[in-house]
């Protein structure tokens, strides 16, 4: 389904060359789902905001269901309604209540109807099981609700892909799990996911794979299982004696 | 702990003082020998204005009609033509019968009119709105432009509003009145309108031009990676949380522009100040006019930032 080909991406500020991701190959099919794990710096997330077109790549190719992420013809807004992300600070629009912020892309994007939107909205806000929050500003809710809420604003616009970047690195310890939970759910019902986290555990119960990332390039791509097991990269093996 | 003062001492003497500095001006204006003649000024604001009405040809008062204040005169002469005229019954110069040459004053109606000082209000008030429409639409368009990626539209946005910081308002006054109204043929309230637009514009261009860039630029992402074009981002997601920040600044903008259109009195726009300026010709009470003058201004000011502050309130609802 996702198809990422010699994806390399240089970041030049002042002279200080820096390969954030450093021609990296991958795929994911249908209904996987995908843990990038690696240290802070390791170009995991520029990786992830390449695959939605948040970052312009320098070379290399991103598709999704044969679509180029590169090809000038490709409408980057058409792709992106089809690649939904969480990120790290939630980014809700603080402007807008729950609802508004669940029906504005519905409406803008998608053209649906006021009603549409809503009932959509509120089957989504139960389903992460903050229905009776929707009335409410974002600046009210938790930080572990105003992840839930990002989580449903993105699966209202019916994504075939889902993006998590560092869902549960802003939130209190006690928060972590709600969210997971909510990712466990989209996981089991076939979501095809890629999620850069930091939880070891969620990787270990939910991946399908996981791949590891250092200075920008990917070390090690291989079952859960496998990695947090036998993993075979001297980096990798030095890196999860310190996480684990 | 921490102890609760009472307030309303401070608030005593901030009186006191206001009542002391008033005191002060009022003795420093009497050593001047200064006769005030507040009586005077509501005449320049408001007035009965006559107008006289005259007979057409010789004729007679054939018929008088009084009623209620007024009177119905009916004039008739030697053809057998009749005129009607309607005057006030305390103006009235003619009797029954009497005889009226032609052009003879037979009284005279009176109604309340405006006088200058409530046109200068208008005038100034209308400059203000009409520039000030066009200054927030100019410099919207132009903060935007500012934050494009297009290097043309960057760099003739950064020229224009440089030009426009770095030269004094009333040298762009002239210019625009003097070297393009004569250039183009404009007319006087045209070249104050343009150049009152475009110097507000460029200030709300950079007020804009900050408020976008104080938006994290998360709120862009979530909305980009939402489908929203960057244009749509902007518009639904970017400018209503921009706007709520850069409101006290844009506020002030316009309270300067009210002031600023006082300015426009130089190519002869008859404003408020000019006005003003023309009734203490008349009535020899320059103390008394531009205190009225001061006045009115602050008549349309306060108002605009009791609105500002209350549109702030509304739209902090959501923290």
């Amino acid at each position: 389904m996702i198809e990422v080909r010699d994806l390399v991406k240089v970041f030049d500020t002042r002279g200080q060359v820096v390969r954030a991701v450093d021609n990296v190959s991958t795929q994911v099919a249908k209904g996987e789902v995908l843990v990038v794990i690696g240290p802070s710096g390791s170009g995991k997330s520029t990786f992830l905001r390449c695959l939605n077109g948040l970052e312009a790549f320098d070379s290399g190719s991103v598709s999704i269901d044969g679509l180029q992420l590169a090809d000038p013809k490709t409408d980057i807004n058409a792709y992106r309604r089809e690649v939904g992300m969480v990120f790290q600070h939630f980014n809700l629009f603080p402007h807008m209540t729950v609802l508004e912020n669940l029906c504005l892309a519905q409406k803008v994007v998608r053209k649906r109807g006021q009603k549409e939107s809503e009932a959509k909205a509120l089957a989504l806000l139960e389903k992460v099981g903050i229905a009776q929050k929707a009335r409410e500003y974002p600046s009210r809710l938790s930080g572990g609700q105003q992840q839930r809420v990002a989580i449903a604003r993105a699966l209202a616009m019916d994504p075939k892909v889902m993006l998590f970047d560092e869902p549960t690195s802003a939130l209190d310890p006690e928060m972590v799990g709600e969210v997971l939970d909510v990712m466990k759910n989209l996981a089991v019902e076939g979501m095809t996911m890629v999620c850069v986290t930091h939880e070891m555990g969620f990787a270990r119960e939910v991946a399908d794979r996981v791949l590891f990332f250092d200075h920008g390039k990917l070390l090690e791509d291989a079952s859960p299982a496998e990695f947090f097991d036998a993993p075979k990269d001297p980096r990798a093996q030095a890196f999860l004696r310190q996480v684990l | 702990m921490k102890q609760k003062k009472a307030q309303w001492p401070w608030h005593v003497l901030t009186v006191l003082v206001l009542i002391g500095l008033a005191g002060a001006l009022y003795y420093a204006t009497s050593l001047m020998s200064y006769e005030w003649r507040w009586n005077r000024v509501p005449q320049y604001f408001a007035y009965q204005a006559e107008e006289t009405q005259r007979a057409a040809d010789i004729s007679t008062v054939s018929e008088l009609v009084r009623k209620g204040g007024s009177a119905q005169v009916t004039l008739r002469n030697e053809a057998g033509d009749e005129q009607h005229l309607t005057v006030d019954e305390n103006s009235l110069q003619f009797a029954q019968g009497d005889d009226v040459a032609e052009g003879d004053v037979v009284g005279v109606t009176r109604h309340w009119a405006a006088g200058p000082l409530l046109w200068g209000l208008w005038t100034t008030l209308w400059l203000s709105v009409v520039s000030g429409v066009l200054g927030l639409l100019i410099g919207l368009a132009t903060g935007l432009c500012r934050l494009s990626n297009n290097p043309t539209l960057r760099d003739l946005s950064s020229i224009y509003v440089e030009l426009v910081r770095g030269t004094p308002l009333l040298v762009q006054i002239f210019i625009f009145y003097f070297f393009i109204g004569t250039v183009m043929n404009l007319s006087r309230e045209f070249a104050g309108i343009a150049a009152l637009s475009l110097f507000t514009g460029a200030y709300v261009a950079e007020i804009i031009r900050s408020g976008v860039q104080s938006i994290a630029r998360g709120q862009n992402e979530a909305a980009r990676s939402l489908g929203l074009s960057a244009g749509q981002s902007m518009r639904h997601v970017v400018l209503p949380q921009a706007f709520k920040r850069v409101l006290p600044p844009l506020a002030g903008q316009f309270i300067s522009l009210v002031k600023d259109t006082s300015l426009v009195s130089v190519i002869a726009i008859t404003e408020l100040l000019k006005s003003g300026r023309e009734v203490i010709t008349t009535s020899f009470s320059p103390f008394e006019i531009l205190f009225c003058v001061a006045g009115l201004y602050l008549l349309i000011n306060l108002p605009l930032s009791k609105i500002a502050s209350r549109l702030e309130r509304r739209l902090a609802q959501s923290d």
